[in-house]
């Protein structure tokens, strides 16, 4: 006969829970000015990069006797090197680059789950290799062997880049998984779980990943920045075929179209790197905002 | 050391490299030479797989290319046996000769010849633009450092101060930018917006027509072309020292013997400087040489914004050049270089930090 | 001291870590102040020589220190003058001297640091004096000198940062907790030498311990603190053979006897008060086994008993006497024989 072991939620409980949660997540947050400018950015910019385009019409064709003109009521951005309005392109700019962006750390993310946790609960020769290679990714020059990696295999789809990305980034949160998971295996309510035969997955998953939450949520920020550094870094430098309109790809052309040089093109180049800084300045904020919560003695430094 | 076990008959046959590495694994430093090793061989090892195995190899696409540029003069195993000439591998081999022949020119540093200059070997042409990237990175580096360091001291005795919440929001303000972005606006506001910087004539290492040489003119000359550069590394790279030392140094004051110190009467100033700060630093030393790893990456875009033909601006050239030999030489050196600078933080650390490294521990 | 309240300021409120503490130390004395952990001993400790940490504020009192002749406050000390008092007047050791030496720096780099501080000019000079000092405390100085603090044993640790303390010849030598973090061989050589060195050089000392055989040892004077006050002071013999505030009796009883039956063991009930908001009426009321509704209506005031200097806050001092003198048990001194 099976004992149960958690008193069953109600589905009021079940429903309720997640909502008083984040509830008092925001509450928490609402207390520190830095992180919750950061989460307000984070959300207006995933607003604008996702939801917004569902609304604004996509302005595509190019008009050459508008070319560069500088801000005003029709264009409130101005125009690019083809006549095309600088605003639309920047609310459409941020799909491509947030979506591979919040890929990658996804992919990075569940990597260093993984392989972090198998390398600490397995051990051995296992846990020998696996730590040997994170050290070396972790030396490895990141940027370099990007280049060098999209210069040879040409990466055409998203997720192919997403993936490449992925796999640059994920040494240090495997590094602390496996030691947090290695410090827990010994303890008490692991014991417990093991001797009630729960399996190993349900172990790591339920007892001792959520105690992790908080580095693997932040790890999943700071991974996004990197991935938004190198991603619109291999853009500019034109290493990644060309196809839509993004905030890196704005960049590219300006670089190459010279439109650096004009001063009637400012806003052209000021608005996706301003876009993209804002993006960076607010995922970093929100990130520490999330540091000080989870780290109680932080709090009120 | 401890000795190596005698071993009684194993029943595995097996090399056990814990065995055979035992004794030495203990010793820190000889550890990181090990480590070392093992990274730069990983490196190569998965460079060569890269470069030879992949479906649309960059070889295969050379003898392609070789073939068809000859109008079918060329057989098949001559345009192989070019290209392995260019490539420094040896394509009639077996894969594992291939393999260990790959790495025995390596350790010549015979990394193949351009496919472009044909001829010019690619280790010829990253040495000839090795020091200006070394020169700009290396300053950018110690400058950021150095002032970096100091300001995250003062920061942290003056904590919660308007002076420490400037310094460190700003710190970390510039630090989450990426540094390209910076020196894109860099060159927005101050070149072309208004016109405080002469941008064209701050293109390249050194002024066209100028011979490198040790004599004050060019040296000059060479500060003005890397000034530039050497800016956007320093203020990317200041956050981060800033808000490590400043960490550092706040545990640091928060030790014992930094309240034994005042107890007995020790100056502010002496214990700033040699109790907080030296304790504070040194884990921050071996950051520095690792960082070395991150700029050599970012140095390419940077390069390529200012036109400063450095190492990184080499390899763009090289990969919209499909140079191959020169994309696969830069990679193993940078990587090689960022070893060697990893293996240099260890080493001094150690010899740094007076626990480490000593046959140390109490006596009586 | 005079009257010493000193608060830490936290986000819940004051802790008043030492409320009103008043003594008098003279000159070859030896004084020990007991107590449990968070009693506020060490806290007192440090403010005598104002090294409290951030976030505490000495609300009222004075430390007057007498040389000469001349009497000053050391509350009133500007920054120079301070530091001056430090070491060459007061020199504190502090608890677990595990980490009390800069661990990158050479003991004889901190030997000299500390005699630069002071205007001893000459490495010679400094070098002798050194040498002289840790002979005192039976060291090696071509031993200790060059090492760096993780080389040395936390006995010897504990011998040099005594040797450092008497380097300007103070009149006064706190030492917080001397031998709590060492073994008992090494307890015992540092008693000793605690006691030589005393002798031979005749300063005052503050010990501040929860160990009472130290007391016993070395005490001519001793104070009880219980929750950031004095709750009994007298000459060491009064307070270990005839104590009067529940609180000491409470303490001696709790040390086992070395010798002879174990005799009766006694923990004292329950945990120290929240320092923040504290019960109105004596502190200790509530773990007192002689408290009555008297005592929980006001903070009793240190009243002399049996001899003036002897000095006990409770107002059932006599209860006390009258409990001790017809106990059952043996002596509780004797406890410690």
């Amino acid at each position: 006969m099976t004992i149960a072991i958690y008193a069953r939620p109600t589905l009021g409980q079940r429903v309720a829970g997640p909502f008083v949660a984040s509830v008092e997540f925001l509450r928490l947050l609402s207390k520190r000015p830095v992180g919750f400018a950061g989460f307000i950015g984070c959300v207006f910019f995933l607003f604008l990069a996702f939801v917004a385009p569902l609304f604004v019409p996509l302005k595509n064709d190019p008009s050459l006797a508008e070319i560069y003109q500088t801000p005003s009521l029709a264009h409130p951005l101005g125009t690019d090197f083809q006549g095309k309005d600088v605003l639309n392109q920047i609310v459409y700019g941020g799909r491509d680059i947030l979506t591979i962006a919040i890929l990658a750390a996804f992919f990075s993310t569940t990597i260093a789950i993984t392989f972090g946790s198998i390398a600490a609960t397995v051990g051995g020769r296992v846990d020998a290799a696996i730590v040997a290679i994170t050290d070396v990714i972790l030396t490895v020059p990141q940027l370099v062997l990007l280049i060098a990696v999209a210069a040879i295999l040409r990466p055409t789809s998203f997720l192919f880049l997403a993936v490449i990305l992925a796999l640059l980034q994920w040494s240090s949160l495997l590094r602390q998984i496996r030691s947090q998971v290695l410090s827990l295996k010994e303890r008490d309510y692991v014991e417990a779980a093991r001797s009630l035969d729960l399996g190993l997955p349900h172990i790591i998953f339920r007892e001792m990943l959520p105690s992790m939450r908080s580095y693997i949520a932040i790890h999943f920020i700071l991974a996004m920045t990197q991935a938004m550094y190198a991603q619109v870094g291999i853009i500019i430098l034109g290493l990644v075929p060309i196809s839509g309109t993004n905030w890196g790809i704005m960049l590219y052309f300006a670089q190459g179209q010279g439109a650096l040089f004009f001063r009637d093109s400012l806003w052209y180049i000021l608005s996706p790197i301003l876009a993209i800084v804002l993006v960076q300045l607010s995922l970093v904020s929100f990130a520490s905002g999330l540091e000080e919560i989870f780290n109680p003695r932080l709090r009120g430094a | 050391m401890t000795a190596v076990p005698v071993a009684t008959k194993q029943l595995s046959a097996r090399w056990n490299p814990r065995r055979f590495f035992g004794p030495y694994w203990r010793h820190p430093i000889a550890r990181a030479f090990l480590k070392a090793a093992l990274t730069i061989w990983v490196t190569t090892t998965i460079t060569f797989f890269l470069i030879r195995l992949m479906p649309g190899s960059p070889v295969e696409l050379k003898i392609d290319e070789l073939i068809q540029s000859s109008n079918g003069a060329l057989t098949y195993e001559d345009a192989r046996a070019i290209a392995s000439g260019l490539f420094a591998i040896d394509l009639n081999a077996p894969l594992h000769e291939q393999y260990l022949s790959f790495m025995w020119s390596l350790v010549r540093l015979d990394v193949g010849k351009s496919f472009l200059s044909s001829g010019t070997s690619v280790t010829s042409i990253i040495l000839a633009v090795l020091p200006w990237t070394l020169f700009s990175v290396g300053t950018g580096l110690l400058l950021s450092f150095i002032v970096g360091i100091g300001l995250g001291l003062l920061a942290a005795y003056r904590r919660n101060s308007l002076f420490d919440r400037v310094v460190s929001t700003g710190g970390s303000f510039i630090s989450s930018v990426p540094n390209y972005l910076i020196a894109i606006m860099l060159i927005l506001f101050l070149g072309v917006q208004t016109n405080i910087i002469n941008f064209t004539s701050m293109r390249g290492a050194y002024s066209p027509g100028m011979q490198p040489s040790f004599y004050l003119d060019f040296i000059g000359d060479l500060f003005y072309h890397a000034a530039l550069p050497i800016s956007i590394y320093f203020l990317t790279q200041i956050g981060h020292w800033i808000l490590s030392m400043r960490s550092a140094t706040l545990s640091a004051l928060e030790e014992d013997y930094v309240t034994a110190a005042r107890a007995r009467g020790l100056s502010d100033g002496r214990i700033r400087t040699a109790y907080v700060g030296r304790n504070a630093v040194l884990p921050l030393v071996t950051q520095l040489a690792i960082s070395v790893g991150f700029i050599v990456g970012g140095a390419a875009i940077i390069e390529q914004i200012f036109a400063y033909q450095g190492v990184g601006l080499k390899l763009l050239d090289a990969v919209r050049q499909r140079d191959y030999p020169v994309i696969q030489g830069i990679v193993l050196l940078t990587t090689i270089a960022v070893v060697i600078a990893n293996l240099a933080a260890d080493l001094l650390y150690s010899k740094l930090d007076p626990r480490i490294g000593r046959a140390g521990g109490a006596a009586g | 001291m005079r009257g010493l309240s000193i608060d830490y300021l936290t986000r819940r409120g004051a802790v008043h870590a030492v409320r009103d503490v008043s003594f008098d130390l003279e000159k070859s004395e030896t004084l020990a102040i007991i107590g449990e952990s968070g009693s506020g001993k060490t806290t007192l400790a440090v403010g005598l020589i104002r090294l409290s940490p951030r976030g505490t504020k000495v609300t009222k009192g004075e430390i007057l220190y007498t040389k000469d002749g001349v009497t000053s406050d050391v509350r009133k000390l500007d920054d120079d003058d301070l530091r001056e008092y430090r070491w060459a007047e007061c020199a504190m050791v502090f608890q677990a001297a595990l980490n009390s030496f800069n661990p990158v720096i050479t003991i004889w780099e901190q030997f000299l640091d500390t005699a630069r501080a002071h205007g001893m000019a000459g490495k010679r000079r400094v070098r002798d004096r050194a040498g002289e000092l840790l002979d005192l405390v039976h060291l090696d100085a071509r031993r200790v000198l060059p090492a760096f603090q993780h080389e040395l044993s936390g006995g010897m640790k504990q011998r040099v940062l005594i040797a450092l303390a008497l380097m300007l010849e103070p009149q006064l030598v706190i030492l917080d907790e001397p031998t709590t973090a060492l073994d008992i061989l090494t307890q015992r050589s540092i008693i000793d030498l605690l006691r030589q060195l005393r002798q031979r050089l005749g300063f005052s000392m503050i010990f501040i311990s929860h160990d009472l055989s130290l007391a016993a040892e070395l005490a001519d004077r001793m104070i009880t603190m219980y929750a950031g006050r004095v709750v009994e002071h007298a000459k060491v013999e009064d307070m270990f053979y005839r104590p009067r505030h529940p609180y000491s009796l409470g303490l001696l009883r709790a040390v086992p006897r070395v010798s002879g039956a174990l005799g009766n063991i006694t923990s004292i009930p329950g945990s120290p008060p929240d320092l923040i908001r504290l019960p109105v009426g004596c502190s200790y009321a509530p773990r007192c086994p002689f408290a009555i509704d008297a005592c929980r209506e006001a903070d009793p005031p240190l009243l002399a008993v049996d001899t003036p200097q002897h000095e006990a806050a409770c107002i059932r001092w006599r209860h006390v006497a009258e409990v001790l003198r017809s106990d059952a048990d043996v002596p509780v001194a004797e406890k410690l024989a």
